[in-house]
């Protein structure tokens, strides 16, 4: 039987999402692979000694609000909102209709994979390069970069 | 990017079409898996709140097995690597060895059953796929005519 790395598994996901994402094709498939790969990156940063995108967010909560919140339910919390649960989860409770912006999840989901991706393996696969120049010019990437570096270094991403 | 209404229905049969178109023009493997997977995650249990029976308890019935439906259903999905291909728990090495084609007919299979128990107009990913299938599986051990009484001549290799 062959033996794949998940690594391997990720990168594949990854870059069938931002294929799906590019082409406009279908962007609940976009939110659950990007989900997928998160859920593999985010512990494989922790490991390499890095802050992954989930643990950036909640430092940020905590130097915002002043309180930390606690990190597996801050890990849900984002998955909810990126509507990476709506796709994967029903229980007997939820209601049958769900509001939900698909294009805009969809990018933002990517992002997150994209981020956590690129601090392990780089951003110099046609993949990363496409997807990170379709944000930069559909995201105002100007704008976020002014932003960016107008926020003090100690809310900046480690 | 405009926010709308979604039927649960819908999200599922989004993710299914795309693990099908997918997989029909040789895309990634994983991503058909991950994508058949949660699909069916939602179709199961739309067929519960339907009060009818999913794939998972026909299997439980039909083979005759002493375990609750959550315990099959782990093992249905650990059969298929769903969670391996999203997960990545303490003390995991990332390795895994698994038939990615197998696995991601397998998944679609069980994902499709649920969609057509659950479906009332059949899209055209349903009969793209099963002609996938007629064209392409082993007719000693696939029921590729969805014959109800069929049973498989011979062991796969």
């Amino acid at each position: 039987m062959p033996i794949f790395h998940k690594r391997e598994v990720v990168r594949l996901q990854l870059q069938t999402a931002v294929e799906i994402f590019l082409k406009k094709l279908n962007y609940s498939a976009v939110i659950t692979l990007a989900g997928a790969c998160s859920g593999i990156l985010g512990p494989l940063v922790a490991r390499a000694g890095k802050e992954n995108f989930d643990e950036y967010a909640r430092r940020l909560y905590g130097e915002l609000s002043g309180q930390i919140p606690k990190r597996p339910s801050y890990s849900k919390h984002i998955t909810q909102i990126l509507g990476i649960i709506a796709h994967k989860h029903l229980s007997g409770d939820d209601t049958d209709l769900i509001e939900l912006d698909l294009e805009k999840l969809a990018c933002d989901a990517l992002i997150r994979a994209m981020v956590d991706y690129s601090k392990l393996y780089g951003d110099s696969e046609p993949f990363a390069i496409a997807f990170f120049g379709w944000v930069w010019a559909n995201v105002d990437g100007a704008k976020v970069m002014k932003d960016y570096l107008s926020t003090p270094k100690r809310i900046r991403p480690k | 990017m405009t926010t709308k209404n979604y039927s649960r229905l819908e999200l599922a049969s989004n993710q299914l079409e795309a693990a099908i178109g997918l997989f029909v023009s040789g895309g990634d493997r994983f991503s058909v898996i991950t994508l058949a997977g949660a699909a069916d995650v939602i179709l199961s249990r739309l067929i519960l709140n339907k009060g009818k029976e999913n794939f998972t308890d026909a299997i439980l019935k039909a083979e005759k097995k002493q375990k609750t439906r959550e315990e099959l259903g782990r093992e249905v999905n650990d059969m298929f690597f769903i969670n391996q291909l999203k997960h990545m728990d303490p003390g995991d090495d990332g390795y895994i060895d698994l038939e990615p084609e197998e696995c991601a007919i397998g998944a679609i299979l069980k994902a499709l059953a649920n969609y057509i128990t659950l479906a009332e107009q059949r899209k055209s990913f349903v009969d793209v796929f099963l002609t996938w299938v007629k064209l392409n599986l082993d007719p000693n051990i696939y029921n590729v005519n969805c014959d109800p009484n069929w049973v498989p001549s011979r062991q796969g290799k």
